[in-house]
């Protein structure tokens, strides 16, 4: 049967030719580690929240009568509705995670320069679009960990004059959040934002093989040695072939990757789940202890301790626009990290500045 | 001009007047739905709130607090932290008012005392009429 199936495949797409030419013949560095890897685990990491999302979907209400009832009977009534909700909420903590360390190893590799800038780019939009999809799926729990971090969030723009009143009430539907504000959530997590992280997804994958893999700069035979001038593909015909040896190497990670999830999900699976998402949405209350996810804990911290709101927004702001066109104003030929100094400095100062800001907004 | 010329100026204008015709159903589409401008008021009696204690309210949809400032009177302030939005709440014990988000603390007449906020809370009209106090 399977060899029927592969025949009639054979003659019509000529499936051979395919996995030879795309699988087998392209060849990925020798030098290649576990951090290569990291995109392909981002992409396994989506694929698990779509389809967990999309059980969720069979029973979650998208009304602020309802919302918090029906995640509430997901997680208690419906079979084996815990598992797909843990799944998704975990998923998405593990799949901002992996996103962090694969744009960490990319910059410690050099990876970003050029002719990379563009898959560089692409990366951190699917960051900001994946941050998105977090904050828009956080408020349709309709607890009041969703209700009061969406307030919190949704008031940023505020911060700018003239057109920030005017944005918020845009994002929320009105002067507060209320049902309108879930009912757009809703629709930018299941309708406007899929379609943009595939587009992406697709445009990545697209340039990452139109380009060529980059190698470890960590030694001499690294690719890059002479001028970009023009368009040539980076290939490595003494390298390992992408079919078997570096799908198997992905497979590992995303085997690892699952371990950890479940290991969460088994033993802790309370861990992105606090009180206060337990407790449905009262507009008329803010908890007295509400923190946001530990993504987000770094720039909460920093909007506490500088005093003008405007200041600290727009220094976020300055940042991300920083990191997103970081391989233009680093345009230095050498990739090894190790080789430069003041970049490898910068790079664990500005590590360290994010993990005791995170720290510290988790116990202040 | 070329045929070929004057077919792609003028796929590009009917394209373009396309897609702008769009924008404004678009904008009108998402823009928050407007809602009657509410005057509502709202009276309270004096004894419902002893000096140092406060009284939490909903003025026109606005969460709000009505605090009996010990030797300075009755005041209404909007409950909307003017950082972020979260709800302030009285401190009895210190006299002041806490943003439990961002650690905002509020004096009783509304100005910031600490904190990220830059303003003070929005104050509501507030008169007392015999016994009866009257908010908006």
């Amino acid at each position: 049967m399977w060899q029927r199936i592969k025949q009639g495949l054979e003659t019509r797409i000529g499936l051979e030719d395919l996995i030879n030419t795309k699988l087998k013949s392209y060849s990925v560095p020798r030098n290649t580690n576990i951090f290569y890897t990291l995109g392909g685990v981002a992409l396994v990491a989506f694929i698990i929240q779509a389809i967990s999302g999309f059980f969720l979907l069979i029973y979650y209400v998208p009304h602020s009568d309802h919302a918090f009832r029906s995640v509430q009977y997901i997680m208690t009534a419906a079979p084996f509705g815990w598992l797909f909700r843990l799944m998704h909420v975990v998923g998405s903590n593990l799949m901002v995670a992996v996103i962090f360390l694969h744009l960490l190893s990319v910059f410690f590799m050099g990876s970003y320069k050029k002719p990379r800038e563009l898959t560089w780019i692409v990366g951190w939009l699917m960051l900001l679009v994946t941050l998105t999809f977090c904050l828009s799926g956080y408020l349709l729990p309709w607890s009041q960990l969703s209700y009061w971090t969406t307030t919190v969030v949704t008031a940023m723009p505020t911060a700018f004059p003239y057109v920030g009143d005017y944005i918020a009430n845009l994002l929320r539907g009105g002067e507060f959040v209320s049902g309108i504000t879930l009912n757009r959530f809703f629709a930018l997590h299941v309708a406007f934002l899929p379609p943009i992280l595939v587009g992406l997804m697709v445009i990545h994958v697209f340039l990452i093989r139109r380009i060529g893999l980059s190698s470890p700069p960590f030694d001499a035979s690294s690719e890059e040695t002479k001028p970009w001038t023009e368009y040539r593909h980076v290939s490595y015909p003494n390298g390992n072939s992408f079919y078997p040896y570096f799908v198997l190497k992905d497979l590992y990670m995303v085997a690892l990757y699952l371990v950890v999830m479940f290991f969460v999900i088994t033993f802790i699976p309370t861990l992105f789940l606090p009180e206060a998402s337990n407790i449905p949405a009262n507009p008329l209350m803010t908890p007295a202890y509400i923190k946001p996810q530990w993504y987000f804990l770094a720039p909460y911290q920093m909007l506490k301790l500088i005093p003008n709101k405007f200041l600290g927004i727009s220094i976020q702001i300055a940042l991300i626009g920083t990191f997103l066109l970081w391989p233009f104003f680093d345009t230095k030929i050498e990739r090894n990290i190790l080789k430069r100094p003041l970049l490898l400095a910068t790079f664990i100062a500005s590590l360290v500045l994010w993990v005791v800001l995170t720290m510290w907004g988790r116990s202040s | 001009m070329k045929r070929r010329k004057f077919l792609k100026s003028l796929l590009a204008l009917l394209g373009s007047t396309t897609l702008i015709s769009f924008a404004y159903p678009l904008v009108r589409f998402i823009a928050p739905p407007s809602r009657k401008a509410e005057v509502k008021r709202l009276s309270l009696q004096k004894n419902e709130i002893p000096a140092g204690e406060a009284r939490e309210i909903v003025l026109n949809n606005t969460p709000a607090i009505i605090i009996n400032r010990p030797g300075k009177g009755y005041i209404a302030l909007s409950r909307v932290c003017t950082h972020l939005g979260c709800l302030v709440g009285y401190n009895k014990a210190k006299g002041n008012l806490i943003c439990p988000c961002h650690a905002g603390i509020f004096n009783l007449d509304g100005k910031v005392l600490s904190g990220p906020p830059p303003k003070p809370l929005t104050e509501f009209p507030l008169r007392v009429e015999g016994e009866t106090i009257i908010i908006g």
